[in-house]
């Protein structure tokens, strides 16, 4: 089969495009013509198949179904337009429950079992980490569209060399680093944090702490409260705060449990005792539409992706498809499922091949132009650059929810930790 | 004094929410003798039903907290007559596996009917908003919490003790033959109070409504693992336990979260296993 260069399928193809292309040769435009048809085989053998995993059950189930939009509609519309190198993609979707035993199971089922060549998804920072060195050892290409730890990049992809896991995703430079340079413009100098008890919202609050302290001398940090995964109850933790009198709050809640954290303190009478308010992922859909015209205004927030930002064609016509194909705005996490599909798309046919090595070369230091705006894929660590906004909450008669006014963009050079990720000049503010 | 009346307050109205679901389950395996595990689906069924009933029928809250747990004892009542019937029997691990299934179930059944995002409710009118306390403000839902504990304590106790049917539901849970031969019809009465069990967890969900102002697939999980604790620490079986051990677990994981932040997830694990060193059977459970 090899030796004669085609396979059977790609054979009946060919027989089967034959009259195709003699019609629209004789229609003269030639425009139909598949560019391989007369020249040599693809290189690239057919389908591609991507394994996706997300969260599916439990209280973050919708988050699983946000991925699915995203790459569902990528899928179809590379499908439809005969797929990637001439190849047909397939998907495989299978629920990464949040538990890291679950994640590596579902990885080693793509590829051993199903014959996935790529794999892409997965929501928490603790099953990133845990499948990094699983990924390596599989070798295949993992792009990471949710979890957000920058030690998966800068430990083990830039320091222990595991060159299989990239990430489209805004790492925690936006929550942590972008938050502080935000910060540093209010009035407030002590800060307080309700966050999340694992290791997301332990490593951005660290990061504010550190770089708000750098860019303002004299803040103070005087509470944190750690709210345990599944929390419903914040009552206390506002408490905690109340007791404490900062003038911003600082939180990486997310999802359901920051609309729950959200009402709970709106009732306790929390934002009109403290100003300033900073939710790094607060402008995700879910959280906006959640909490309709119960939402203060006036809070700070961001997003790895808001459908508003930025202003352009690209990301205009996307919203547009997305709301029809699915009657939704695009979560952050449709974005980076849609973006990571291209980005297979873009390497593939960069590579001229779907093997490891090849698509790793071809995705280091690759330029996307995706919804969200233009990413970069760093070399040294696989890190996508690209801009996000923060803005304050404020009405839009046009919308059912609260949407982001007061837009700031701050360039994610400015503060994305750089490679060697340790010494000085390697963390902002950098010069 | 400010902080620390709000951290009871806050402790009183966590406490007083758990009661609510743990009640139904401890009721459910004092009498038929079944951990029901699928108590905290009845109580995310509760609570989408009485958000279905409030937002898309648009009748409001209390048409909710009214209909919704009452669709849900449907599903309880299938649950025993069709399947948990033919268990009883069995060892415990069997109904275990059942009432797992169940979970699994109901929470893909949701997902299918009301899709897998999370729902938020629009905010109450009525009861809702929040009253000065000592300079702080209290929402007054959770007053309505505290106050709705005991009252549901209350009509349990008066049912179980000072009715005929009381008598009854006590008897045949203390010796099921007994109360066979004596003329009881020991099934029908295990689908009542299985079915009132239903109702109890399923009322405990359509006032999260409100309370937690959230509404998810797994909502079910996370809360049943505290009325669990709940239900160990007072003695399986023993409403009364029960009571005292959501108040107690409530005001000291308030307390915990808010003076040692760095134990508040063991103090409720550290407790429940004191309780079951110092006394097996709970703090109100009967010795067998």
């Amino acid at each position: 089969m090899e030796k004669k260069g085609m396979n059977r399928r790609q054979f009946l193809k060919l027989t089967g495009a034959v009259p195709l292309v003699a019609a629209a040769g004789g229609l003269g435009g030639g425009l139909l013509t598949p560019k391989w048809v007369w020249g040599a085989p693809p290189k690239v053998k057919g389908p591609i198949r991507i394994g996706y995993q997300a969260v599916l059950s439990g209280t973050l189930a919708g988050y699983g179904e946000f991925h699915k939009m995203g790459a569902v509609m990528a899928i179809e519309e590379i499908n439809a337009k005969g797929g990637i190198a001439g190849q047909k993609v397939e998907m495989d979707f299978r629920d990464s429950t949040l538990k890291t035993d679950d994640a590596i199971k579902n990885a080693r089922y793509f590829v051993d079992s199903w014959g996935a060549d790529f794999l892409a998804g997965i929501d928490s920072s603790g099953q990133a980490l845990a499948l990094a060195p699983v990924m390596a050892q599989l070798d295949r290409v993992l792009m990471v569209t949710h979890g957000a730890t920058e030690k998966l990049t800068e430990e083990f992809v830039y320091k222990k060399g595991v060159r299989q896991i990239f990430r489209n995703c805004m790492p925690t430079y936006n929550d942590g680093n972008a938050a502080a340079f935000i910060a540093k413009d209010f009035p407030a100098v002590k800060w307080a944090t309700v966050s999340p008890k694992y290791e997301y919202g332990f490593t951005c609050w660290k990061m504010f702490q550190e770089t708000l302290t750098k860019v303002k001398p004299g803040v103070s940090f005087i509470a944190e409260s750690w709210a345990p995964f599944g929390t419903t109850d914040f009552r206390s933790h506002i408490n905690t705060i109340l007791d404490a009198k900062p003038d911003g709050l600082y939180s990486t809640e997310w999802a359901g449990e920051l609309i729950s954290f959200l009402k709970q303190a709106k009732e306790a009478g929390l934002f009109d005792k403290v100003k300033y308010v900073m939710l790094p992922v607060g402008a995700a859909m879910d959280v906006l539409e959640g909490m309709g015209k119960d939402m203060p205004d006036n809070i700070w927030l961001s997003a790895r992706y808001y459908f508003q930002y930025p202003n352009n064609k690209v990301n205009n016509d996307w919203v547009a498809r997305f709301n029809k194909r699915w009657k939704h705005y695009p979560a952050y996490v449709s974005e980076t499922a849609y973006s990571a599909i291209y980005a297979y798309k873009a390497a593939v046919e960069k590579a001229g091949s779907k093997e490891t090595k090849a698509v790793i070369a071809a995705l280091e230091g690759m330029e996307q132009v995706c919804p969200a705006g233009t990413r970069v894929f760093r070399k040294e660590d696989h890190q996508a650059i690209y801009d996000v906004p923060w803005g304050k909450t404020k009405s839009d008669p046009k919308y059912p929810f609260k949407v982001m006014g007061d837009m700031k963009v701050i360039p994610a050079n400015a503060y994305f930790n750089r490679p060697p990720f340790e010494g000085p000049g390697t963390v902002p503010p950098f010069k | 004094m400010q902080s620390y009346v709000h951290v009871i307050l806050a402790g009183l109205s966590s406490g007083m929410f758990i009661w609510l679901v743990a009640s139904g389950l401890t009721l459910i395996f004092g009498v038929l003798g079944v951990l029901n595990f699928a108590h905290g689906s009845f109580y995310m069924l509760g609570a989408y039903c009485a958000f279905t009933v409030l937002k898309y029928l648009g009748a409001g809250f209390w048409a909710g907290l009214l209909l919704g747990p009452l669709a849900v004892c449907a599903a309880g009542f299938v649950v025993e007559r069709f399947f948990l019937r033919h268990v009883y029997r069995i060892a415990l691990p069997y109904q275990l596996l059942l009432t797992f299934a169940f979970v699994l179930i109901f929470d893909n059944l949701v997902k299918i009917v009301w899709g897998g995002g999370a729902l938020s409710p629009p905010s109450l009118s009525f009861l809702g908003g929040s009253i000065p306390i000592l300079g702080r403000n209290f929402p007054v839902y959770n007053l309505f919490i505290i106050a709705v504990g005991p009252t549901v304590a209350l009509l349990l106790w008066a049912l179980l003790e000072k009715t005929w049917y009381g008598r009854i539901i006590r008897a045949s849970s203390s010796d099921r033959e007994m109360a066979a031969s004596l003329g009881v019809r020991v099934p029908a009465l295990f689908t009542g109070v299985f079915v009132f069990g239903t109702w109890l967890g399923a009322l405990g969900g359509g006032l999260a409504v409100p309370y937690v102002g959230l509404l998810t697939p797994g909502m079910g999980e996370t809360i049943i693992i505290e009325a669990f604790i709940v239900a160990v620490i007072g003695g399986l079986g023993s409403l009364k336990g029960a009571f005292v051990g959501a108040l107690v677990i409530g005001i000291l994981s308030a307390f915990g979260t808010r003076f040692f932040p760095a134990f508040d997830m063991a103090l409720t694990f550290i407790l429940m296993g004191g309780v079951l060193l110092w006394r097996p059977q709970g703090l109100f459970g009967a010795t067998r």
